[in-house]
């Protein structure tokens, strides 16, 4: 299952934050910033995978036996959009290279939801990327993956606002070249 | 005052750039009333903000309450924000919660669908045993929505639900499973439950084989990757239980590899053939092989892939998992594999490396180390460029002024070696060290280079951090570990377990000493974990020392500045343990030269030791006072003895030659399975809580009288110096057991050639004669003129160095033995030893067979094994952060065909009975918490609106009725469930299953109970002060 969803900016500052188990508020600021520490000391060409926080690491280092180990979160997927990291933690039962598909139709639903989004936008309207997240995961388990239907079940759920006008923007949608920037073709 | 918006807060944060820390506690300061107020615009709108300020780090536990009352707003956008409060900020200790049950129910059962959502897609954040229990009835009936999106966010919630309340899991089973089996449900919904029955496939596998046919089908014609993904994860759970599933499932499979234009399905169907066991198919080798061949070639592929780390990444990852099982099929790909050891990224870099570590041998064990200590040496961080942690990011900080900064690479690489965490370096030095001692170093052909290394890696290791930089707390245990004790403790072992080598790792750790005091300015105090091993080396085996005078010097030197009190008391036993090789030397004669010099070398240690006897440390503080009274006798008896003049011959004092270096020239020790004190089997009659002696206290005060008795045999004396009778403790170490046979006699000759003062020359006689008489028909017995000694304890290197000045009348057996083994290892003690053989003697770990606990790993280094204890009692100890707890469920039982596993339908009646106790509890708080609230509202003179509750017991014995119902109706529809639960629990009490799942119930009131208790004690205050 999915453990949490996150995403922040180049500066560490979350942007989004949603744990689907209870966590105290200090200890997600930490684990953020633990996982802002790797993710952004990350050589240009590297995998999307990073090796596990130091607040994960310390559970998870025995491997006793497969079962608890399924149980336990083990993977933490990234990507980076201009100036933003979207981050996943989940456990093994998650395909990693899906989990790197999952984060890019988020991305592409927010492109639609917003029409070029930029960081502004999901500052501005946080709560929308709370309702487009809860399309397509509940409680850490995925339930949909296409964009059409992610989108029209946000859009159901009322307007969703434009960004403010006058502040200055800058897209994510031309930094991550929607559907590039993999060998592998074909979506999950 | 004008109130802000979340835009206005925003602005706001982003406009005081530098004070950011005081506009938050502002605009928090002005939260708190708007939360108050009674305008539930403004209430929501206050909300809103918190919880923007809650992602920051602003906890907002507080107001839980309010968080309540905006779930409860009529209006959908208002109780958007309240659900996204409860989802944020609720934990396992918010009261509230208990509050929000009928809420819950009450929109679970809206109209709308987007208000259905709202509920649904917060019980997973919230959800406990009791709230499971009472939202269960309204929940399922959420599975006939006609909408597609509700229907599949109910069954992922039902799912959660059954993680902590498994009953759950019985009444929606069967539903869920007919929406799966249901050819014309929505595709999205079919998705969804595939993978919810992933993530229960893994727990409970043999719930899911008869729907293989099903799964097969969706499968073979989904279409949908994401789902393949899943049911072929969820099929390599499956065919371990069931081999027949195999030959159906490879064709598709294959088909998928040959044919899927997408990477992560062909990755994922290629893992699930690792994973379902295919590989060891045995009905069909020939095609077992080729798709292993198949597999291998294809993941070797993605590691040759130029320019895709994460095909990388994943292809490791799966032959991680192959390595468990064929790990000849990896050990094929080693080149492509230690091409990754040097991959500039670190998480691909682990992954090789744990690789790495299973696929070792004595091969190229030199090669893999040798990397890897190259990439440790070249990216070794000089001083000054060490980043302070990680405390560049400071979350709390609110500068939001990046988002307009145009799409700049966030990637600032400073260089391009990589600099790598002292995380990963300590991870790489404990894996060489763990691939060195692996099965009692069985791939170390080496051993001078293996110290060679280690002692390189001293020099390596990063020093440890006891605090976190950033946040001051103490580390968790596993950082605090000093991975360069661990190093020393491996050069100490290679001391001990092996012989041949045993010059060297003197030598080796003698260099550790000076490297230490060289690099560590003056007055800087040591604090190198490798220390204590090292110095331990050096005092017990002192007499292998090159130069024993620079030795003590150095160890003098480092006395006083050693930083840990267990590194000091090691270190003044090997100061005494090197002085009584220097100065114990009998033969020596005692010459003026050599007194003064033993005068002059007491003064200088006596110097070093007086200070330490007021340590704060007690066991430093005893070792020391001990040490300074033992040395200044001896300084006394030193210099009054006189020295031997031409005509004049004097013995140098007994003392010095006699008591000093018999506290030291014991047995040699030797390393001990971790386990083997647990194997000592109990003797028979043996009672560990009868007093041994019942005079003890006479005998104690009798001691007191009678100081010393050097005439009588001392049973300490004989438990230390005289070898115990073959039978009893046999030791697996083969040099270790020669040394166990009749060389007994010899051997306690040696100690009481020393010891002459305390046994008498009758009882030696006497025991010898015993052990003779008991030994002389045992088969086993070997006769000392067989016995081809490899090595004897350093005690009789000396003997054997002093040879012409022996007494040899008192010690016959000695000189015998000595023509024995004259040609043997034993070299002289100034010398360092030849170069080693090939393969040379590595003792093993000494334990007892037959016990179960200890005998599986005996050969692991010490290291290893009392690492794997360590993070297996951890394991048992924590859950992972994040980690979701479902113990429960795999336990439970969900078809109840096999009787065993019966459902204590009683007993859950009873904790039923209970609950509805509780519940009522409950209820009555929570109309005197309503009321008191009204009562504060009307003293502040507003409107009472409050939070629209209404008593609704009798509700929930209904619906909890109708839930008993609709589980008998479901399981009516499958098999008579119901009344065989009866049955079966009439017959099974208390079956396993029944019992935790009962627990679970029990949970619940238990918690609830002393919870009110103390509200109505604060309320009972309140009244009373209001």
């Amino acid at each position: 299952m999915i453990n949490a969803f996150l995403v922040f900016n180049g500066q560490g500052q979350p942007r989004l934050t949603k744990f689907y188990t209870q966590l105290d508020t200090s200890i997600q600021q930490r684990l953020i910033s633990e996982i802002f520490t790797l993710v952004s000391n990350r050589p240009s060409g590297s995998c999307n995978f990073l090796p596990l926080p130091p607040l994960l690491a310390a559970s998870s280092t025995s491997h006793s036996s497969t079962e608890e180990q399924n149980d336990v979160p083990s993977l933490v997927t990234y990507r980076n959009y201009a100036t933003l990291y979207f981050i996943i933690i989940s456990t093994a039962t998650e395909s990693p290279l899906a989990l790197i598909d999952l984060i890019q139709v988020y991305v592409e639903a927010l492109d639609k939801l917003f029409e070029n989004v930029c960081e502004l936008d999901l500052i501005f309207n946080f709560e929308t990327l709370h309702a487009t997240l809860s399309e397509m995961i509940i409680g850490g388990v995925v339930i949909e993956t296409s964009l059409d239907r992610i989108v029209s079940g946000v859009r159901a759920q009322g307007t969703v606002a434009k960004r403010p006008v006058n502040e200055g923007r800058s897209t994510i949608g031309s930094g991550m070249g929607l559907g590039g920037n993999f060998a592998w073709a074909g979506r999950v | 005052m004008f109130e802000k918006s979340l835009y206005d807060l925003i602005r706001g944060l982003r406009n005081h750039k530098g004070n950011e820390k005081e506009y938050i506690q502002k605009t928090l300061k002005e939260c708190r009333a708007e939360v108050r107020s009674q305008d539930m615009d403004l209430k929501a709108t206050a909300l809103l903000k918190l919880i923007y300020l809650e992602m920051f780090g602003h906890d907002m536990s507080w107001a839980s309450f309010h968080v309540l009352e905006v779930m409860s707003s009529p209006k959908y956008h208002q109780k958007r924000v309240g659900y996204l409060g409860a989802v944020q900020s609720f934990r396992q200790d918010t009261e509230v919660l208990m509050l929000a049950t009928n809420l819950l129910k009450k929109d679970l059962a809206a109209t709308t669908p987007t208000i259905i959502s709202l509920p649904i897609a917060t019980l997973p954040h919230v959800i406990t045993p009791s709230l499971a229990l009472s939202t269960l009835a309204d929940l399922l009936p959420r599975l006939n929505h006609s909408h597609s999106n509700i229907r599949k966010k109910t069954l992922v919630t039902l799912y959660r639900l059954a993680l902590v309340y498994p009953e759950a899991l019985r009444a929606a089973w069967p539903k869920i499973k007919d929406r799966l089996m249901d050819p014309d449900e929505d595709p999205s919904v079919t998705a969804a439950i595939v993978n919810v029955v992933c993530e229960l496939g893994w727990r409970r596998p043999h719930d899911f084989l008869p729907l293989a046919p099903r799964l097969f089908e969706l499968l073979v014609d989904g279409g949908n990757n994401w789902m393949a993904i899943k049911l072929i994860k969820l099929f390599a759970t499956l065919t371990p239980l069931e081999p027949r599933l195999v030959r159906k499932l490879l064709p598709p499979l294959t088909n998928i590899i040959r044919t899927t234009p997408a990477m992560s399905l062909l990755y994922e169907c290629i893992n699930g053939i690792i994973q379902g066991g295919i590989l060891d198919n045995t009905d069909d080798v020939a095609g077992a092989d080729e798709i292993a061949t198949l597999c291998v070639n294809k993941l070797r592929g993605m590691i040759m892939m130029n320019g895709d780390a994460n095909l990388k990444y994943v292809a490791l990852l799966a032959f991680n998992k192959i390595v468990l099982t064929h790990p000849h099929l990896v050990s094929q790909q080693e080149d492509v594999i230690l091409e990754c050891i040097d991959s500039s990224d670190i998480t691909i870099r682990v992954q090789a490396l744990n690789l790495v570590k299973g696929m070792v041998t004595s091969d190229n064990l030199v090669l893999v180390v040798s990397r890897l200590m190259k990439q440790l040496k070249s990216s070794l961080p000089s001083k000054d460029r060490r980043l302070p942690g990680s405390s560049a990011i400071t979350p709390e900080t609110e500068s939001d002024d990046e988002s307009q900064t145009a799409i700049i690479a966030p990637t600032t690489q400073e260089t391009q070696t990589v600099l790598l965490p002292d995380d990963y370096r300590i991870d790489i030095i404990e894996r060489i060290l763990f691939m060195c001692s692996k099965d009692n170093y069985s791939s170390v052909l080496d051993f001078d280079w293996y110290i060679d290394v280690l002692t390189q890696l001293v020099r390596m290791a990063p020093v440890p951090r006891t605090f976190d930089a950033d946040t001051g707390a103490a580390l968790p245990i596993r950082q605090q570990v000093d991975v360069s004790e661990k190093i020393g403790d491996e050069l100490r072992n290679v001391a001990v377990k092996v012989r041949a080598m045993r010059a060297t790792a003197v030598r080796a750790a003698d260099i550790i000493l000076d490297q230490l005091l060289s690099d560590n300015p003056a007055g800087h105090p040591l604090n190198s974990g490798a220390l204590k091993s090292a110095i331990w080396i050096i005092g017990e085996y002192s007499v292998q020392l090159a130069i024993p005078d620079d030795s003590l010097n150095g160890l003098l030197q480092a006395i006083p500045r050693i930083g840990k009190p267990e590194i000091s008391a090691v270190a003044l036993h090997a100061t005494a343990k090197v002085f009584s090789s220097i100065a114990g030397s009998e033969l020596e004669p005692w010459t003026s030269e050599r007194k003064s010099r033993i005068s002059l070398l007491l003064a200088r240690i006596l110097d070093v030791l007086e200070p330490l006897a007021l340590h704060p440390s007690l066991e430093v503080q005893e070792r020391a006072v001990e040490y300074i009274e033992l040395l200044k006798l001896t300084a006394e008896a030193a210099s009054g003895q006189p020295a031997s003049t031409g005509e004049n011959d004097q013995e140098p004092p007994l003392l010095l030659t006699q008591a000093i270096p018999s506290l030291f020239s014991g047995w040699e020790l030797n390393s001990v399975a971790v386990n083997a004190q647990k194997n000592v089997p109990l003797l028979e009659g043996l009672d560990l809580d009868e007093p041994i002696n019942g005079n003890l206290n006479r005998l104690l005060f009798q001691t007191d009288i009678i100081t010393l008795q050097s005439d009588e045999a001392d049973d300490f004396e004989v438990y230390y110096h005289q070898r115990p009778p073959p039978s009893s403790i046999s030791s697996s170490a083969p040099a270790i057991s020669r040394l166990a046979d009749p060389g007994d006699d010899m051997a306690s000759s040696y100690q009481q050639l020393s010891e002459e003062s305390y046994l008498d020359a009758d009882i030696l006689a006497k025991r010898k004669a015993e052990r003779m008489e008991k030994n002389k028909d045992d088969p086993f017995y070997i006769p000392s003129d067989n016995i081809l000694r490899t090595s004897t304890p350093i005690h009789n290197i000396l003997q054997n160095n002093n040879g012409p000045d022996l007494d040899i009348d008192s010690i016959p057996v000695m000189q015998l033995d000595l023509d024995k083994f004259g040609g043997s290892s034993l070299a002289a003690p100034s010398r360092p030893q030849p170069r080693p053989r090939q393969r040379v003697l590595v003792a093993a770990d000494e334990t007892i067979e037959g016990g179960d606990s200890g005998t599986g790993r005996q050969n692991d280094s010490e290291n290893g094994s009392s690492n794997l204890a360590k993070a297996k009692s951890k394991k048992s100890k924590q859950h992972s952060l994040l980690q979701v707890d479902s113990s429960t469920i795999g336990s439970f039982s969900l078809e109840e065909g096999d009787g065993s596993k019966g459902f204590d339908y009683e007993r859950q009646q009873r904790e039923e009975a209970e609950m509805q106790q509780a519940m009522k509890e409950v209820e009555r708080l929570r109309l005197e918490m309503q009321r008191a609230n009204e009562r504060i509202q009307m003293a502040q003179g507003a409107e009472v609106q409050g939070v629209v509750i209404t008593k609704k017991k009798k509700k929930k014995v209904v619906s909890k009725k109708t839930a008993e119902g609709e589980d008998g109706e479901a399981a009516t529809s499958v098999k008579p469930k119901k009344k065989k639960k009866k049955a079966v629990a009439q017959t099974s009490e208390g079956g396993e299953p029944s019992g935790t799942a009962a627990n679970t119930l029990d949970g619940a009131p238990v918690k609830v109970a002393p919870k009110k208790k103390k509200k109505k004690a604060s309320l009972v205050e309140a009244e009373a002060a209001g």
